[in-house]
């Protein structure tokens, strides 16, 4: 990761003897770079200063990036990108601190629960079926683009309401937004024109559905064109913004936490052996999966006031950047942290967040990830990584995930 | 003993009831039942509670021995 690594300047402000960095953590790497670093951070130190963009402050242990979370009245998510604390967007309710944030997680919180994605559970299982008989007989994939890509976005769009034939649309918009996003300033047009992109969308799916007296069943756009805040209507921006948020964090990050996922089971067949036998540890693996392997390099905050936190000074208006990935494997915190161990015990990991804005659409990942290897090792048991090249992840900045990720198996003739 | 899930510090992560649905239960939000509520534990459920207790990534549920 030297490549990333330039001379730091001088902080515009006292530090107070923390040490210095100027990092971009938006460039892709080889696969796991971004884990390699969180871990080269945290035992580096508890806390950075970063002089990229404006410069902000990194706190890579487990303790500091929990506080941080757990404390939102210290830290706001008015801007969860460290080197962007004003960002083009705004993300409702991602963006929305108390005591607004709640009223609109109520709104949402039924369309995500255990029981909606109990409720579709068989129409996702069906969708995953059709995908993986599509290529089981191929003996070959791109899983990312041919899989992982396709079923998260679909099982996404079936749950809120969308017709699946709109799900290319979407593939496209999520990859040009996140070109952009993890402070790349040469990927922030593709991230403007994304965005203009799944607005108008939006915008066209409401005004549709504005003249109805009657909410459509299973249908988020129109359940949200009858859903009130504060015994107001919600405004065409407010409902622009959530169900722009949806699509940009239901979409990519399933997809991501697959692509790793499958990868790992890859190349440890005697793990893969052990799910087939003993399908009840699928849940726990799938916990591991999240802890071991977060995407979320790290995680942006806005500090409210003035305070001494682990140590340093915090200012106002400051921004701080919460290594999960690093926490989550913090050796002070996890008994074989660095270690990925499939049927893990008490794991309490943070690949959700943590405080009031855990991730709203967790159970649908988690379900979307347990039918995915249910369903993969019942018709290929048996797979392998068919390329001898360094596979590639995007840059932290953006969240990780695996830019392609090429499986060859054995098909009975 | 008694298990106590705190409703503020609870985020609704569900670890604890699909670790242990014979001990709590959910409503249509995705959130705890008991929460706020001091609940006995049967006795072949301990073990369980340990692990609930262990497991909640808010630190949001508690044990008691009385």
């Amino acid at each position: 990761m030297t490549d990333m690594a330039a001379p730091p300047r001088a902080p515009q402000r006292d530090v107070g003897g923390c040490p210095v960095m100027h990092r971009d953590f938006a460039p892709p790497g080889p696969a796991g770079c971004y884990w390699d670093l969180a871990k080269e951070l945290r035992d580096g130190s508890p806390v950075y200063f970063n002089t990229f963009a404006q410069g902000y402050w990194i706190f890579t242990r487990h303790d500091a990036v929990k506080d941080i979370y757990k404390t939102p009245e210290l830290f706001s998510s008015e801007s969860f990108t460290p080197w962007d604390p004003e960002p083009i967007y705004r993300f409702v309710p991602t963006q929305i601190d108390a005591p607004d944030h709640i009223k609109y997680r109520r709104i949402l919180n039924p369309w995500f629960s255990p029981r909606a994605i109990e409720a579709a559970e068989d129409d996702l299982r069906a969708l995953c079926r059709s995908l993986v008989e599509e290529v089981a007989s191929k003996g070959a994939t791109d899983f990312v683009s041919e899989f992982a890509l396709r079923y998260p976005t679909e099982g996404f769009l079936q749950v809120i309401g969308i017709p699946p034939k709109d799900a290319d649309l979407f593939v496209t918009w999520v990859e040009d937004f996140f070109a952009g996003f993890g402070g790349d300033p040469a990927g922030l047009e593709r991230m403007t024109n994304a965005l203009q992109g799944i607005q108008a969308y939006w915008a066209a799916a409401l005004e549709e559905r504005r003249a109805e007296a009657e909410p459509r069943p299973g249908d988020l756009a129109s359940h949200l064109l009858h859903s009130t805040f504060d015994d107001r209507p919600l405004t065409d921006t407010e409902m622009l913004d959530m169900l722009t948020v949806l699509v940009l964090a239901g979409l990519d990050t399933t997809r991501a936490e697959l692509g790793y996922m499958f990868r790992h089971l890859a190349e440890h067949p005697e793990e893969r052996r052990r799910l087939i036998e003993e399908p009840e540890l699928i849940p726990l693996a799938v916990e591991e999966v999240l802890r071991y392997y977060t995407i979320i390099f790290g995680d942006g905050r806005k500090v409210t006031r003035d305070v001494e936190f682990h140590g340093v000074e915090l200012k106002q208006g400051e921004m701080v950047y919460g290594l999960v990935s690093a926490a989550n494997r913090d050796p002070d915190h996890w008994e074989r942290g660095e270690e990925f161990v499939i049927d893990r015990q008490r794991n309490n990991h943070m690949g959700f967040a943590n405080g009031p804005h855990r991730c709203l659409g967790m159970h649908l990942a988690r379900r979307e990830m347990k039918i995915a290897v249910e369903e993969w090792l019942r018709l290929i048991p048996d797979f392998e990584i068919a390329t001898e090249e360094q596979l590639t992840e995007r840059g932290g900045g953006s969240m990780m995930t695996l830019l392609s990720l090429p499986l060859a198996w054995d098909v009975a003739s | 003993m008694k298990l106590r899930i705190d409703g503020d510090v609870c985020m609704g992560h569900g670890r604890c009831y699909t670790i242990a649905p014979d001990l709590v239960t959910y409503d249509d939000e995705g959130f705890p039942t008991i929460r706020d509520e001091l609940f006995a534990v049967p006795d072949d459920l301990v073990a369980t509670a340990e692990e609930v207790v262990a497991t909640c990534p808010e630190e949001a549920i508690s044990l008691f021995d009385e």
